[in-house]
């Protein structure tokens, strides 16, 4: 009798709290910013040890041909040719990059500096840095436009989802569309994406549940480079300090390359051009008069 | 029934007092998040009429170069001087921007289509091309003791409300640590190659008119006889969901540094003099083409 006593006790506080829980809930969304979460702070790229080399799409495993992209056989030629591009001095499928114009999705998402994420209810701003200034992912309900700006980091639409019905929201899905620009790479290597610009990527955001200084990106890239789609999940560590430093870094500064043409050479420390690789040729000069001998 | 009672009663002291904390929470962060102005949308800079519309000017209300009558040293009128010379000349002048360098402090707040995102800790704000943001830390921070130089520089700032209607209204930064050299335009109006300059801006909405936002802009720096105020004004885009150009300086830039000597590309992307009598690069570093 007791122990019944004190369940019905305990049940009809149970359903009290859980009544002002939701009423805290519903106050709490007309309050704004109260439910959404904090992901304030400086995330870095989740490095796996033991993966060498330059940072990669899939992070568990290394960049180039180490990806196992599931490329159609034409655009893993493409890779294998950049692969030995690059090896002669070239810059292979990572020329543009190499300029310094944006890289775009999904590279600008590798972190190669830290990422800060600034959460409004109308738009999620990922602040990249480089030649990758920022990504605005909109969140306000908006329809996709009839004509989109082809861009290097494309046009993201997300949507807030409380996946644990806790009154807060925890998962931001994203897509994002082209047109792209470019020659886009998945990294240094000149791991292409198809040269159409049509891809689709489709993100999902949220805290690790059991560590909430992780960040997940599962991101799935749908590109006709591909056989199928391509899922990873990228992972992101929150900075312990309070402050970070946000370190302003530019492509164009101390670059000691520059492209004439199609043409990668180098500046030497005299300020002359010098071969960037074994017997290649020098620029053009014809716009220039003959120098007298 | 004692214990029944007791036990209901508890629960529910403990149910009422955990929801009358959290709702205190969640209005005091509410009441906190509600004092800040509304900035959204995208700014535009304000240029007088008449003026070259698509040129950065630092005083919006006159031309660049030297109508701006900028109060330069001497020193520092001849760096200006000689600057356009070099560049009726074809060369870059002193205007490292055109080599898509960041223009950086006070020239990117020239920048069109700006966006604030104001937080309680920091203000962003997003430009584009060579000088893609800056961020005002409004956190209460202290000065860093070591600050890294960068063209932007390090802003804190303060939110105050001087009307005192219970809203901040106004934004004063100061903003210090640079790099350089910076010009405050493309005519090379230089700022001091010593890179010691110093910020003091306030920013608010116009009194009359919220789609009017001013950043007053005062620069104490060593090229100039005295501090140089302007007042930079934006205009609010009216349409909610703007176009954002995603602004890159190298694209579609047709011009290539090699050493001190500015060259032009041409349309077949082949090396072209900027001035007259240019000579070409030197290209000692290559094998003598075979005859």
């Amino acid at each position: 009798m007791m122990q019944r006593g004190r369940w019905r006790a305990t049940a009809a506080g149970c359903r009290l709290m859980a009544a002002m829980v939701s009423l805290i809930a519903t106050l709490s969304a007309g309050a704004g910013a109260a439910e959404y979460p904090d992901w304030r702070g400086a995330w870095s790229r989740f490095v796996v040890r033991g993966i060498g080399g330059q940072p990669s799409f899939d992070q568990t495993k290394p960049w180039g041909l180490g990806q196992q992209a599931p490329l159609t056989a034409e655009y893993q030629k493409i890779l294998e040719d950049s692969i030995a591009d690059q090896a002669k001095g070239g810059q292979g499928n990572f020329v543009e990059h190499a300029q310094c114009l944006p890289a775009g999705m999904p590279f600008m998402m590798v972190a190669t500096r830290p990422l800060e994420f600034v959460v409004t209810p109308d738009t999620t701003y990922i602040l990249v840095g480089g030649s990758d200034h920022y990504r605005r992912i909109f969140t306000d309900g908006r329809e996709w436009p009839k004509e989109i700006e082809p861009s290097y980091s494309g046009y993201s639409i997300g949507h807030w989802i409380d996946a644990d019905g806790s009154g807060r929201f925890t998962v931001l899905e994203a897509e994002t569309r082209g047109p792209f620009k470019g020659r886009r790479a998945y990294d240094a290597s000149g791991l292409p994406l198809h040269y159409d610009n049509e891809s689709v990527f489709k993100e999902r955001f949220h805290q690790d549940k059991s560590e909430s200084n992780i960040l997940h990106d599962e991101i799935t890239v749908f590109d006709h480079a591909l056989t199928r789609p391509w899922s990873v999940d990228k992972k992101y560590v929150r900075h312990p300090q309070a402050h970070p430093d946000w370190v302003e870094a530019y492509c164009t500064e101390g670059s000691a390359m520059v492209f004439v043409g199609k043409e990668a050479y180098w500046v030497s420390a005299d300020g002359n051009l010098m071969p960037i690789r074994k017997d290649q040729p020098p620029p053009d000069l014809k716009y220039f008069k003959p120098t007298p001998r | 029934m004692v214990y029944r009672g007791s036990t209901e009663a508890f629960v529910a002291a403990l149910t009422v007092t955990l929801t009358a904390t959290l709702l205190a929470m969640t209005a005091a962060r509410a009441a906190d998040e509600a004092k800040y102005p509304s900035w959204k949308g995208q700014w535009n800079a304000i240029v007088a009429p008449g003026l070259e519309g698509r040129q950065f000017k630092f005083d919006p209300t006159k031309s660049r170069g030297l109508a701006q009558e900028a109060p330069l040293t001497p020193e520092y009128q001849k760096v200006l001087a000689d600057s356009m010379a070099e560049q009726a000349n074809g060369g870059l002048g002193n205007y490292p921007t055109a080599r898509c360098l960041p223009g950086g402090m006070p020239r990117m707040m020239a920048t069109q289509a700006q966006e604030y995102i104001i937080t309680p800790e920091t203000t962003y704000i997003l430009l584009g091309g060579e000088d893609p943001l800056r961020r005002i830390y409004t956190d209460g921070r202290d000065w860093p003791k070591e600050i890294d130089p960068t063209y932007q520089g390090y802003s804190i700032g303060e939110w105050s409300e001087p009307d005192a209607q219970g809203r901040y209204t106004l934004l004063s930064v100061e903003t210090r640590g640079f790099k350089g050299p910076r010009a405050y335009d493309s005519s090379g109006l230089p700022l001091a190659f010593d890179n010691q300059s110093v910020f003091k801006e306030r920013f608010h909405l116009d009194k009359d008119n919220p789609n009017i936002l001013h950043d007053e802009i005062t620069v104490y720096d060593h090229a100039l006889t005295r501090p140089w105020s302007v007042d930079k004004t934006f205009r609010r885009n009216p349409n909610p969901r703007p176009k954002w150009n995603e602004g890159s300086c190298v694209e579609g830039n047709n011009q290539v540094v090699i050493g001190k000597e500015n060259y032009f590309f041409s349309a077949d992307g082949n090396l072209m003099p900027t001035r007259k009598d240019q000579p070409p690069p030197d290209l000692k570093y290559f094998k003598p083409a075979r005859k």
